[in-house]
């Protein structure tokens, strides 16, 4: 049976023939895209039929978020999300909650709908946002109920003491000097391992992790994408992870396919050497299945978080004098990065700061000196600061650039404030010049870090407003044109994908997004308003409401 | 929330780079009778850790602790040491050895320490004489270098047998891996200002350091009166001084005292002064001397 679907436009991604009005499929695979009329030679005694459910509207390449993670998803979704920025989740629109009274508000609300048996879980306080958080403020909204406040970056959280009854904090257990704040029911950094350790049997439990990864496919689905990449595979516990992911994102009723990527250095723990790590990799192949695909893949960790401003900086650093961190000892990212350079795998390493860009140019430089190879695909991923100078460096490279462009829109403002100073903040995510120096680029949300909207990322990218509504960094603003070549082929490109999806073509497979608006006539500033009425994934339509 | 007595359990924490001697330190301590019972010693990986098989008695089913025959275990952490913590509060226990990563910042991880049920004694901060200097000006690691000694209760210096030339110029407590000791030394090592709230059974002696900055020139046989007269207990005593003839390196181990001029030396008023390291802190001088 063939299918022959009609639209207002395709927009194919194929710069050789960009614009259809309709896409002909055969048992997933396109036949062929562009004018209904060319399509007869295909369509003789054939069965088909001519679906017109998407005739006034948009079919673009099935959307690509190559950077998120399923497994942190999985754990966050479960719990209420009270944010500063909109999210918008399949379950309803979170609306920004910018003030202390709102939070206030909308933590009542929460209180007053939620079954009342449950422990009540929010997720996305800040201070700069919401006020001073403490238990007693807690509750005076939800009294003796266990309730957790968590941290937007989630390295604290607060509790009343109905929580930590729950959970069994010890009060006579916490002395001065710990990171944790009896009195506030505050726990941070070290203290908040602490309360997690007591959390982890109701935010670990397994039935609570199944309905994470349910809501995980949800979002995945409402986002628009039809494929995926998860850029740490492992990152809790690789045999656990494998079984939950195979049986919750596997099946016909999962309308997209996931990239695998594992976690290097989990992968080796135990004190396996880097050298055998490729060995360790390969055998991962053995583990897949239709939608969830392990490939030559490995990703590897380089500084610090961005959002804890733990980005390694070069000079002048942060305006405070701070460092940032280390994730992996540079000598040993230089190990993994050599093991897998030489077996051949493509690389995506973890680079937030300009100078763990750096770090990771020279270690590149060295292995294209040690074995010159094309076509490696070495990827940076994240990509907060970066200078004019090592643009050069990562197109001289033949290096790649996935970008958390996100970072712009909630953190340039008051990272110019209290960081790093404007003038680098706003060239977060360097966009422009990576596309202008033509380093093939895509961005990603990081999901949870970032909302799992392509249409978001984009509008991020191509309007480049910050929360505050301010344009930063004009110059580094892409084309809607280029932002959608981000989210589907530059995305398909980075994690390999790139001969069976990310554009509209015969012979790819018919993975589509269908769009109410064209994204790339459209008011720009309404990118991320755009509504998406159904994914198509291997010629399979689910429609969205 | 409950209330119950909790006793606390010291953690003495081994940092220092990539390539410093942790975990060669770590294999001398888990195979030397040094190692009191009931130790348990904390480490990134097992991977380089090497323990005499008489000394093994079993292995965790979770495959990340080994028990020694002395009632010691060796755990590993693999990145997770609150969860590591969490399952030494429920055993018996007396006293943690944590291997920090080599790109750990001292100061964060002894925040790290203060774990319900745990407290930080010490963090001694390993330094390779042959590589520490470059090190220091390294592009990447450079500032992390110089915050891990500026961070440390005691510095080991390794490797000195291949740069003897080497000088830490830092007015801290210091003592070289080889010197007769030094087991002794990091093992009851106490964070200056250290002072827990239960204190533990007295098992092991306890050392301290005490720095007192001195500024002014004084004489250098001013300064051998002075050493000389100090009491015996007293382990050590190393600093640098300005002298009429300029900077000096002073030293005293085990009664014998030991100038050597330094002018290749350049040193802030800050960097000039005496360390005393010695059993107990009454025994250390509280007072700057007068020369």
């Amino acid at each position: 049976m063939l299918t022959l679907f009609k639209a207002r436009s395709v927009i194919t991604m194929n710069e050789s023939l960009p614009r259809g009005s309709a896409v002909l499929v055969r048992d997933g695979i396109i036949l062929e895209v562009g004018e209904e009329a060319n399509m007869a030679p295909w369509l003789r005694d054939q069965d088909y039929v001519i679906d017109e459910q998407f005739a006034d509207k948009i079919i673009c390449p099935g959307f690509i978020d190559p950077h998120l993670h399923p497994s942190m998803a999985a754990v966050l979704l479960p719990m209420e999300f009270i944010t500063a920025m909109r999210w918008k989740l399949p379950w309803g629109v979170v609306e920004p909650v910018t003030t202390e009274a709102a939070f206030d508000q909308r933590m009542a609300k929460l209180v007053a709908e939620k079954d009342p048996e449950q422990p009540l879980f929010i997720w996305g306080y800040h201070q700069l946002w919401h006020g001073a958080m403490s238990k007693a403020r807690i509750e005076s909204i939800a009294g003796q109920r266990p309730t957790v406040v968590w941290h937007r970056s989630f390295h604290e959280l607060y509790m009343n003491s109905a929580a930590m009854e729950m959970v069994g904090v010890v009060a006579a257990d916490i002395k001065p000097g710990m990171q944790i704040d009896i009195e506030h029911g505050h726990f941070y950094e070290g203290g908040l391992g602490y309360a997690i350790n007591r959390l982890n049997p109701w935010i670990l439990a397994p039935e609570k992790y199944a309905a994470g990864l349910q809501r995980l496919k949800q979002v995945v689905h409402y986002g628009g994408h039809t494929t995926i990449g998860d850029l740490a595979t492992g990152m809790f516990n690789f045999s656990a992870e494998a079984e939950a992911l195979s049986q919750h994102l596997e099946g016909d009723s999962v309308p997209f396919r996931t990239r695998l990527v594992a976690h290097g250095t989990v992968l080796t723990k135990g004190g396996v050497p880097p050298t055998e790590g490729p060995e360790l990799a390969e055998a991962l192949l053995q583990r897949n299945s239709h939608r969830l695909q392990f490939g030559r893949h490995i990703k590897l960790f380089s500084d610090g978080a961005f959002f804890s401003q733990l980005a390694q900086l070069q000079e002048p650093g942060y305006i405070d004098g701070h460092h940032g961190e280390w994730l992996t000892t540079p000598e040993i990212l230089e190990q993994h990065i050599r093991a897998y350079w030489h077996a051949g795998y493509q690389i995506h390493v973890h680079v937030t700061g300009d100078l763990g860009l750096q770090l990771t140019l020279d270690i590149l430089q060295k292995m294209q000196d040690e074995k010159p190879r094309f076509n490696h695909g070495f990827t940076f991923e994240h990509f907060g600061f970066s200078t004019p100078e090592q643009i050069r460096q990562i197109k001289a490279l033949g290096a790649q650039v996935s970008a958390n462009v996100y970072y712009l829109h909630e953190l340039s403002d008051s990272y110019s404030q209290s960081g790093i100073g404007y003038e680098r903040a706003s060239q977060m995510a360097r966009l422009g010049s990576c596309f202008d120096a033509g380093i093939n680029t895509t961005v990603h949300s990081d999901f949870t870090m970032a909302p799992a909207e392509p249409l978001n990322s984009m509008w991020v990218a191509v309007n480049r407003v910050n929360h505050d509504g301010d344009v930063m960094g004009a110059t580094e603003c892409l084309t809607p044109y280029q932002a959608l070549q981000a989210i589907t082929i530059n995305a398909a490109h980075v994690i390999g994908m790139a001969d069976i999806t990310g554009s509209i073509r015969s012979g790819k497979r018919a993975d589509f997004t269908v769009l109410d608006q064209d994204p790339l006539t459209c008011d720009p500033m309404t990118l991320r308003d755009i509504g998406i009425c159904a994914t198509v994934f291997e010629g399979k339509v689910f429609p969205l409401p | 929330m409950t209330d119950q007595p909790s006793i606390e359990i010291p953690i003495t924490l081994i940092a220092g780079y990539l390539g410093a001697g942790k975990t060669t330190l770590i294999n001398q301590l888990l195979n030397s009778e040094k190692l009191p019972a009931n130790t348990a010693v904390l480490v990134n990986d097992f991977g380089d850790i090497n323990i005499d098989e008489q000394l093994i008695v079993n292995v965790s089913q979770a495959d990340n602790v080994i028990g020694l025959a002395n009632g010691c275990v060796c755990c590993s952490i693999s990145d997770d040491l609150t969860a590591a913590l969490e399952q030494l509060r429920a055993s018996a226990v007396e006293r943690v050895i944590l291997e920090c990563s080599g790109v750990a910042e001292p100061g964060k991880a002894r925040q790290q320490c203060y774990y319900p049920g745990f407290y930080p004694q010490a963090c001694i901060v390993l330094v390779d004489a042959q590589a520490h200097d470059q090190r220091c000006n390294d592009k990447y690691v450079g500032a992390l270098a110089r915050t891990q000694v500026q961070q440390a209760d005691l510095l080991v210096v390794t490797k000195t047998a291949l740069n003897p030339q080497f000088r830490l110029a830092q007015l801290q407590p210091s003592i070289a891996v080889e010197e007769a000791g030094c087991l002794d030394l990091l093992l009851g090592w106490r964070a200056q200002g250290y002072a827990p709230d239960a204190p533990t059974e007295e098992t092991l002696p306890h050392f301290a350091a005490k720095t007192l900055h001195i500024s002014e020139t004084v004489s250098s046989d001013a300064v051998r009166g002075y050493l000389r007269e100090l009491p015996q207990s007293l382990q050590r005593v190393k600093g640098y001084l300005q002298t009429p003839e300029g900077i000096v390196e002073v030293q005293q181990v085990g009664g014998q005292v030991e100038i050597h001029p330094r002018p290749q030396l350049t040193l802030g008023s800050t960097e000039l002064g005496l360390v005393f390291i010695g059993y107990r802190g009454e025994e250390l001088p509280q007072q700057t001397p007068l020369f």
